[in-house]
């Protein structure tokens, strides 16, 4: 095994060499002085973003915003649905999405998120703090279609037979849920002055006809005509008066360009969420903790090493969710969990290597500079499929899914960069220290015995 | 340093795979996966009820409304219940909600419903994501090591999803899109493993021309045990914490990557180097043997 590393080795000799003497009788040749003042100011750079990041993350409660399946609340799933064949456009569904959060907004709903998916006629809508939503769902699909038609008799089985749509909802200007003189519940309509105009056309030309009010097609009701109206019009016939501002609501925010389904609903009660995050942090603490206590007992000095970067690196990795405001969830904590391992693998990868490099009888600092040099390839390969799958994961997924696979991919990119700047940095600034000559500081027990 | 001979044993570690990964399949052809409503369709509310309850108690009262047929799970404590059903139109889920608040629900937990048609589209979503992460990873290998590597890590990857699958099915664990994001995850994960061999292995050739491809391959990967031992533990241990400690949902997620971890491991060392190996000895393309 010794002797593989002969042929490459040649060059490095020399450097290592070099480096020798400078360290052991203490002069200051200034290629090293530059590169160790260049260490030394990456050091202290890093530290400074470590305390923005502590700055920004402070105090954690109010900095880092929880996920719905954290807090509690809904998460609801609408997909258009094509009736009329013309297909679900991008222009349609943003359409939609804007009657939509018009419509959460006039529920006076707090904090809502509407998002679209990617490519697709879904529109995802969470509520937090909201445990009974279905209400709220009732009227956020409801499509809403206004129409005002001619009766033309009626159908063998009692329903109207209606005309040609003369006016739609897209006419008015307003409405209002209320009562009318003899306190029967009404939405009275505002139209605009073009929809004022064409209300007139309308009456003037059906007096005595009965005018269907059809919502959703629905006939909400049908008075008669006695003369041309140039005012509004009103909705009777509605039950309750909730029932009413509900009609009102929908009728104020306008008709959606295409029906939608409900396809998923997940109500989460306040409880759950706190409980989970509880358990979560338990869990990532007591598991950083083992790892840190492992990495010590394994890597002893480097142990320390791997234990300063993997804080660093969790502060950063916490302030740039902050930073970025991105929502903590329960898969975001799993893919949190899991970079702390590969995290710690980037650390692992450079030690092993120095410890090889130290067992063929290299300085600590020729090893480290060897750990990196092949490390950080490696580090590279293996990090960039998880970057891969993280990536299609993100395009894919949906709601929750998505705070994964970001969580993930941030997580990997950052412990990367960790170990590159920071870790190297660190390592560079002690390992001439002469600690590290003893094997025993690194974890290398057998060492130049074997070569 | 002692060296293992991982290369010689390489049959032993194929068919320890096959054993695991025909079992997991008979498993699977049998009664195949315990899918949750994100996949199917369907309703689902978890409950903290007043007072402990049967799981019989809980489907009596839903048989007398004729809903006999949900899937009933107790959580923990004897208070604390998932109940599934088929998709439910508002008023039948009114009528379920009205039975549970009977049976004293102290509080609704979760209610969840998904349309069948919607848990299709997941299914496809998940179904698309894989397959364009095994072409996206198979192009990314074969850039930056070789084909051969690249169709190495493509089999493994392939085991260590049989053997996700099998375990899933065996333990009949609730598969829910949380688990199919952690499966993902883990390919990313399990694939870290074996490029760092790999590696070795693509840095081992230059250097040791002189020795057969076996050997090399066996020195790669015992050069790397260390660091493949160490990374697996560094990972394990946060995950076994959340496994016993986390939540529902996250002891979930949990159980996947435990799954995934020690499959991609495994396969790392024991199947994806030794399947060049064999290749190699099929047809050469580096040394095959010393003489």
């Amino acid at each position: 095994m010794g002797k593989k590393k002969k042929k490459m080795s040649s060059t490095k000799t020399v450097f290592e060499r070099a480096g020798t003497v400078d360290v052991e009788k203490g002069y200051k040749i200034t290629k090293v002085g530059v590169k160790k003042r260049r260490y030394t100011v990456t050091f202290i750079l890093v530290l400074v973003v470590v305390a923005a990041a502590i700055y920004f993350i402070y105090p954690p409660q109010e900095s880092t915003k929880l996920g719905l399946d954290l807090r509690g609340g809904t998460r609801v799933i609408l997909t258009a649905k094509d009736i009329t064949g013309e297909g679900i456009t991008e222009e349609k569904m943003a359409k939609a999405v804007g009657i939509i959060e018009s419509r959460i907004d006039s529920l006076g709903i707090s904090e809502p998120e509407i998002n679209r998916v990617i490519g697709s006629g879904s529109i995802i809508i969470q509520m937090p703090n909201i445990t009974d939503p279905q209400a709220a769902i009732d009227i956020i699909g409801k499509t809403a279609q206004l129409e005002f038609r001619i009766v033309e008799g009626i159908n063998d089985d009692g329903s109207y037979k209606l005309g040609p749509v003369l006016m739609t909802g897209d006419m008015l200007k307003g409405a209002q849920a209320g009562y009318d003189n003899s306190g029967k519940v009404i939405v009275s309509m505002e139209f605009t002055s073009e929809g004022q105009q064409k209300f007139y056309e309308v009456t003037s030309a059906n007096v005595g006809k009965n005018l269907a009010i059809v919502l959703d097609n629905k006939v909400e009701s049908a008075p008669v005509i006695q003369a041309a109206i140039r005012g509004n019009a009103v909705i009777e016939n509605i039950d309750t008066l909730e029932e009413a501002k509900s009609i009102a609501l929908v009728l104020k925010t306008g008709a959606l360009p295409m029906t939608f389904d409900v396809e998923d609903v997940r109500v989460i009660g306040s409880t759950l969420g706190p409980d989970s995050l509880t358990a979560g942090l338990y869990a990532g603490l007591i598991g950083i903790a083992l790892v840190i206590i492992f990495m010590i007992i394994y890597y002893r000095g480097l142990g320390m090493v791997a234990f300063f970067s993997l804080i660093v690196y969790i502060v950063l990795f916490w302030g740039l969710l902050v930073w970025i405001k991105a929502a903590l969830t329960l898969p975001g904590i799993a893919g949190m969990i899991l970079t702390i391992g590969m995290a710690v693998d980037a650390n692992i990868i450079v030690y092993e290597r120095m410890k090889e490099e130290i067992r063929k009888g290299r300085l600590p600092r020729t090893a480290m500079t060897e750990g990196f040099r092949h490390g950080w390839r490696t580090i590279l390969d293996a990090n960039v499929t998880t970057l891969i799958t993280a990536g299609i994961l993100f395009y894919f997924g949906t709601g929750p899914i998505r705070g994964f696979a970001l969580t993930l991919s941030l997580g990997v990119i950052i412990s990367m960069l960790t170990a590159f700047i920071f870790t190297r940095a660190l390592l560079e600034l002690v390992i001439d220290r002469k600690i590290f000559e003893k094997p025993g500081f690194i974890g290398a027990r057998k060492l130049v015995a074997d070569k | 340093m002692r060296i293992i001979n991982f290369v010689g044993y390489r049959k032993w570690w194929y068919l320890l795979s096959g054993v695991v990964i025909v079992a997991g399949m008979i498993s699977f052809g049998f009664r195949g996966l315990n899918l949750g409503i994100d996949f199917k369709g369907g309703n689902l509310f978890e409950i903290e009820f007043e007072k402990p309850l049967t799981v019989h108690e809980i489907r009596g009262s839903l048989e007398k409304i004729g809903f006999g047929d949900a899937i009933i799970q107790q959580v923990g404590t004897a208070d604390h219940y998932v109940i599934k059903t088929n998709l439910l139109t508002k008023e039948q889920k009114e009528k379920v909600k009205g039975e549970l608040q009977q049976l004293e629900a102290k509080k609704f937990l979760r209610d969840e419903s998904v349309t069948p048609k919607f848990g299709q589209k997941l299914t496809w979503d998940a179904v698309k994501a894989l397959g364009i992460s095994l072409i996206a990873i198979l192009i990314y290998i074969t850039i930056r090591f070789e084909f051969r590597i690249a169709v190495a890590a493509i089999i493994e990857l392939i085991h260590d999803t049989l053997v996700f699958i099998g375990i899933y099915s065996i333990s009949f664990r609730e598969v829910t899109t949380s688990t199919v994001a952690a499966y993902l995850t883990i390919l990313g994960y399990s694939l870290m493993d074996s490029i760092v061999i790999f590696d070795r292995i693509r840095e081992n050739k230059n250097v040791l021309r002189k020795l057969p491809f076996d050997e090399v391959v066996n020195s790669s990967i015992n050069q790397t045990l260390a660091r493949s031992i160490n990374t697996t533990l560094a990972t394990l241990i946060p995950v076994i914490c959340l496994l016993v400690i986390g939540g529902d949902t996250l002891k979930d997620f949990a159980f996947a990557l435990t799954i995934g971890v020690l499959s991609g491991a495994y396969s790392s060392i024991f199947n994806g180097s030794q399947i060049i190996v064999s290749w190699n000895r099929v047809s050469p393309k580096y040394k095959v043997s010393s003489k």
